[in-house]
């Protein structure tokens, strides 16, 4: 075998064994025993020396050629390891992505304050402000000053928790009207909606609370008009029941408003055409509204003869059950988690 | 108030069907609880009984022939009232009476029946009507063929409306025909009563000593035969739910529902002293009511007298000495106007609701205090068979005073927001029957007597406006510009809700009425109760001084139930006689966070809920709140216990509930917390200016310090930043061990302490030294030594 047969021998020889080479660590030992200093190549290039001297650069460059093939497989056989060395890694740390991540808990505001905020939101989007009061109320904030004296009939349509003669818990936020409109230094507009708990002494059961929440509105100036409540409540109406919702005034009658009306939203459950949740009338009467009864904007010192304006009321518990029809109210205040969380 | 239709029909013109005129009522009256046809029952016929004989098979049953015009029918009766000769109600195969039941031909033990004869009942007239117990007799004159429901003239349909305090004109049918006649723009036609009088001078002598009766009208009626009433006039009084008795009672309750006027009927020959004086009660007196109840009464109750005593409590109820019987021959009829306000204290303080006070409490119409005198005494000629003394006797203090209103075309588009013509609004005054004139544009209108209720301009709109209809109306908004916003406090808790919900707890509302007994359950002192004076039950007769109460109550119902996991919060009140405080209150137990499966799991403890709260402290820039320990609450664990406080004194309170307590209330590990939220709005410091990044690195420091059990972390903390100074930027405690190798009552903490200056990069040297200074302090004030 002359030299260049061993050297093809050799290259033949090197393909095989780099290409059975499984791990970084025996490609570099097989690297060795033909490029290392006692490797195939040293062979080699002692025989070199035997060659006639113009044939040495010839095969000195063959020689080198034959290292770069070599080094070549190597770094092919390199790169084939390295990728099985990845694939086993995936597959060792191979995970069951079925099985449950880890259960955080995610909080959730009660139904009624997140039907509060939606109606906020949406009044002070129109330029309301929310106004706030106590729940402890003197009867002149509560009844008198709202044209309600004492021994009035219309004192029947509330029954109310006395603490003493003059104090009681309010039946309904209007007191914070009056408290607005008497604290007014100015007796100027006023646009604001009041939310908050009210009272009445009613004993609890599926539509009866004596605790729930109310939020009213007042607008006072010198234009403001029952078509400026129609339309501020239909606002509310698409709001809170969805854009096709349509409204409905009825004459009623509530002491603090004159003309007073009954407003009802037509039903969201069968688009007006009468089902269970309208008792077939198509209409579902969601709040109580009119235009401020002068004797109110006296007692709380507004000249009647410049000033009008409207005034509305709505229970909070109302609408959440008509909107999502919940049949009992005291569900609001049992505060089970699975009722509550129902409500993200 | 129940409208017949029959009657209403008899005083205006009705054109539209029942629903319509519900539908109208609705919108332009008042509100329709319901209507419905008096007697829902089909395929009914007068029959005669021709023969009746037992039945072959059975005890109770008869077989009886009946004629029912076409021909004779057979039909088994069950009713023991059942006659040979009787004119009855017979209901035939393919009738359906009210409740769906259908009637079939049938063989009821062997014997053919063809139907049934019916009871009232079975027509739907409710027991409350009539006390027959078997079938219904029809009169004499009856026709045989004929529909029984219109020979008893129930042949009605009923309106049911659900009337507001201020309408009491509606509480009359005349009132509803003069609302049915402006809804559908009629006439309102009314019947003249002409009282044919004997020669026999009225004899009663009428008195008025009080200024509570306003007037007192009088009628002496003779010789009066008190039997049932005529059939129309029981029918009607059925469809406006009230039961007939006899006609004296009848025509008095008919004439009520027809004018709104209460009227009373005396036996005068009761009356000893042939005299009415109508006076305040004297304190203590008494009177046996037709209820048959003694009532004890007070100065402020109207009482009828006989000039020595009360024979009845005026204007609501009468007295059982002068009761109307079946032998009564003379009739006192009273028709009289009372003191509103006085008529309703007299009727709640003795908890006696009648149709007249109602009546007289929402105000009557003095116009018909005579009208319906004369209406009343005509029926009981006519029904009675009674005579009329000649003459009324009456003491009238009303003064005739006609009422009018102002009111301006613009001040009612002003208000309606609507542009109607002067056209429009008189046409709409003309249908509602109000007398007006009107100069340069501005109405003068009369209030009719009539509507007791309208009082000012803002009643003549609301009446002009929901006679035009508010559908109308077209929606506008108010075009007075303002600005809208939240308070603070309303900011701050909707920042307070949306970070604690983010933090995994849930929102909770509960109620603010909690038991004395309970209310001091979480709160450190005994404050004065704010007490119901008339609570409804005893487990909520005060007001509440923390939601605390009612959130441990919620985590208690959840807990019972099996959810296991309830991380609750409340913003509420605690309610002081003179003052309410917003407060922040949470209850939470059970795992926060798991991941089952790799055995992982994060029960609520102390720290989870104090990191809770210090994330919340973080948001709204209170990092620098501290917990101090505390043993204060009662049903709080001493040794987990704190207060959170600023400088200026405590805010709030965090703990684990007192063993004890969760044992008597079946819970485990539930901690709460309570905050004072506007301390905390004032204690709130909105960020003014951004603060730089410092680009100069960080050098840190860990030191393993061993310390006695009684050493905080707190003040090992005070202790390294007062001695660290400016250049010591944060501390971290990450390990705490607690080992027997330590020596008695010794743990240790690993604390991080990290140095950095914003205007240079420290020396290693600065910060070594200054560690070495952190030590010796450290070991000279709370004898801390450096564990490895
Ligand atoms: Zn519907």
């Amino acid at each position: 075998m002359n030299v260049y047969e061993k050297l093809e021998q050799i290259k033949k020889d090197a393909k095989e064994h780099i290409g059975l080479v499984k791990s970084i660590h025996a490609l570099n030992e097989v690297k060795a025993k033909f490029l290392g200093k006692k490797g195939s190549f040293s062979e080699i290039m002692m025989l070199m020396k035997d060659l006639p001297n113009d044939e040495k650069p010839k095969f000195g460059q063959i020689t080198n050629e034959a290292k770069q093939i070599i080094l070549d497989y190597i770094e092919e056989q390199k790169t084939i390891i390295e990728a099985a060395i990845v694939a086993d890694m995936l597959k060792s740390e191979t995970i069951d992505v079925t099985l449950p991540g880890k259960k955080f808990e995610i909080g959730s505001l009660h139904l009624l304050t997140q039907i509060q905020n939606e109606i906020e939101d949406l009044f002070v989007g129109m330029g309301y402000e929310i106004m706030e009061g106590p729940e402890i109320e003197i009867d002149e904030y509560n009844f008198e000053k709202l044209n309600l004296p004492k021994d009035h009939p219309a004192r029947d349509m509330q029954d109310t928790f006395y603490i003493s003669e003059d104090t009681l818990l309010r039946t309904h936020t209007s007191p914070v009207q009056v408290r607005t409109m008497l604290n007014n230094e100015h007796k100027n507009a006023i646009k604001i909606i009041c939310p908050g708990k009210v009272y009445r002494r009613d004993a609890d059961d599926a539509t009866h609370s004596h605790q729930f929440m109310q939020i009213e509105g007042l607008v006072v100036d010198e234009t403001t008009s029952l078509s400026d409540l129609k339309g501020t409540l239909l606002a509310v109406a698409k709001k809170m029941f969805g854009e096709g919702r349509e409204i409905r005034l009825r004459p009623s009658y509530f002491p603090f408003t004159e003309p007073s009306v009954e407003v009802d939203v037509s039903c969201h459950n069968c688009n007006g055409k009468g089902c269970n949740v309208c008792k077939g009338t198509g209409w579902i009467e969601i709040l109580g509204a009119g235009m401020v009864n002068n004797n109110v904007l006296e007692a709380c010192g507004y000249d009647s003869t410049k000033y009008q304006g409207f005034a509305f009321g709505m229970g909070v518990e109302r609408i959440a059950m008509l909107k999502y029809g919940i049949n009992d109210i005291r569900l609001f205040y049992t505060n089970d988690v699975r009722f509550n969380k129902q409500f993200k | 108030m129940k409208v017949s239709l029959n009657w209403l029909r008899d005083l205006v013109d009705v054109d539209v069907s029942v629903a319509e005129l519900a539908n109208k009522f609705n919108t332009h009256s008042a509100e329709v609880d319901e209507f419905y046809q008096l007697v829902e029952a089909t395929n009914l016929v007068v029959g005669y009984v021709t023969e009746k004989v037992a039945h072959p098979n059975a005890d109770k049953l008869s077989v009886c022939q009946v004629d029912i015009g076409t021909g004779v029918t057979q039909i088994v009766c069950g009713a023991p009232n059942v006659d040979k000769g009787q004119k009855v109600i017979v209901s035939l195969p393919g009738a359906v009476l009210p409740g769906g039941f259908k009637i079939k031909k049938s063989t009821i033990r062997d014997v053919e029946s063809n139907g049934m004869i019916c009871s009232l009942s079975e027509l739907g007239i409710d027991k409350k009507y009539h006390n027959e117990e078997g079938i219904h007799v029809l009169n004499e004159d009856a026709k045989v063929g004929a529909n029984p429901v219109v020979e008893m003239c129930l042949n009605d349909e009923v309106l049911s409306l659900d009337l507001t305090p201020n309408r009491a004109d509606l509480l009359s049918m005349m009132g509803v025909a003069y609302d049915t006649a402006a809804i559908l723009d009629k006439t309102v036609h009314l019947n003249e009563y002409k009282v044919e009088e004997s020669n026999h001078k009225n004899e009663a002598k009428i008195e008025i000593e009080t200024d509570n009766c306003f007037s007192y009208y009088a009628r002496i009626i003779e010789d009066i035969e008190i039997k049932p009433s005529p059939v129309w006039m029981q029918a009607r009084l059925i469809a406006a739910g009230m039961r007939p008795i006899s006609n004296v009672v009848d025509i008095t309750n008919y004439v009520m529902l027809e004018t709104g006027q209460p009227l009373h009927a005396f036996d005068f020959d009761l009356v000893e002293t042939g005299k009415i004086v109508v006076r305040m009660a004297h304190d203590k007196e008494t009177l046996e009511t037709l209820d048959g109840k003694i009532r004890t009464l007070s100065t402020s109750d109207i009482v009828i007298t006989n000039g020595e005593r009360s024979v009845a409590l005026g204007g609501v109820m009468g007295g059982l000495e002068t009761e109307i019987v079946s032998t009564s021959k003379r009739v006192l009829l009273e028709s009289a106007v009372f003191s509103p306000t006085h008529i309703r204290k007299t009727s709640s303080r003795l908890d006696l609701r009648s149709e007249a006070s109602m009546r007289f409490e929402r105000k009557v119409d003095p116009k018909r205090t005579v009208y319906a005198l004369e209406m009343a005494t005509y029926l009981f000629t006519k029904y009675a068979s009674g005579r009329a003394q000649k003459g009324i006797q009456f003491v009238d203090n009303i003064t005739d005073e006609v009422k009018t209103i102002n009111l301006s075309l613009e001040k009612i588009n002003r208000t309606l927001g609507s542009d109607y013509s002067l056209q429009k609004v008189s046409s709409v005054l003309t249908r509602l029957s109000f007398d007006y004139t009107v100069e340069n544009d501005v109405y003068v209108i009369t209030v009719p007597s009539r509507r007791q209720d309208i009082e000012t301009y803002q009643d003549i709109i609301e009446e002009i406006i929901r006679i035009i209809g508010y559908d109308t109306l077209s929606p506008t908004l108010p075009t007075t510009i303002s600005l809208g916003k939240l308070s603070e406090s309303q900011q701050l808790k909707r920042i307070v809700k949306d970070t604690l919900t983010s933090l995994g707890l849930s929102e909770a509302i509960t109620y603010s009425l909690v038991s004395a007994e309970k209310v001091f359950d979480f709160t450190k002192e005994e404050t004065k109760l704010v007490r119901l004076s008339m609570p409804m039950s005893m487990d909520k007769n005060v007001l509440s001084k923390t939601p605390l109460n009612g959130i441990v109550d919620s985590v208690k119902y959840n807990v019972a139930r099996k959810n296991k996991d309830v991380f609750f919060f409340e913003i509420g009140k605690r309610h002081d006689e003179d003052k309410e405080t917003l407060l922040l209150a949470g209850a939470l137990c059970g795992e926060i966070s798991n991941t089952l499966w790799q055995g992982k799991k994060e029960v609520v403890d102390f720290y989870s809920v104090k990191g809770i709260l210090s994330t919340l402290f973080v948001k709204l820039g209170l990092s620098h709140l501290e917990f101090v320990s505390m043993s204060d609450y009662k049903n709080l664990h001493p040794g987990q216990s704190a207060y959170i406080t600023d400088r200026t004194g405590v805010v709030g309170f965090i703990g684990k509930l007192h063993p004890e307590y969760e044992k008597q209330n079946d819970l485990k590990d539930v901690f709460v917390f309570e905050l004072d939220l506007e301390k905390i709005l004032e204690l709130r410091r909105p960020l003014k200016k951004a603060k730089d990044i410092n680009k100069f690195p960080t050098i840190s420091r860990d030191l393993a310090l061993v310390v006695d059990q009684s050493v905080s972390a707190k003040k090992l903390e005070d202790v390294i930043r007062k001695t660290g100074k400016r250049m010591l930027e944060n501390i971290t405690v990450f390990d705490l061990y607690q080992g027997e190798n330590l020596g008695e009552n010794k743990k240790s903490l690993t604390i991080r302490l990290e140095f950095s200056d914003s205007s240079r990069t420290l020396e290693m040297t600065e910060v070594d030294t200054r560690t070495k200074e952190i030590l010796v302090t450290l070991e000279k004030e709370l004898q801390a030594v450096l564990r490895y």
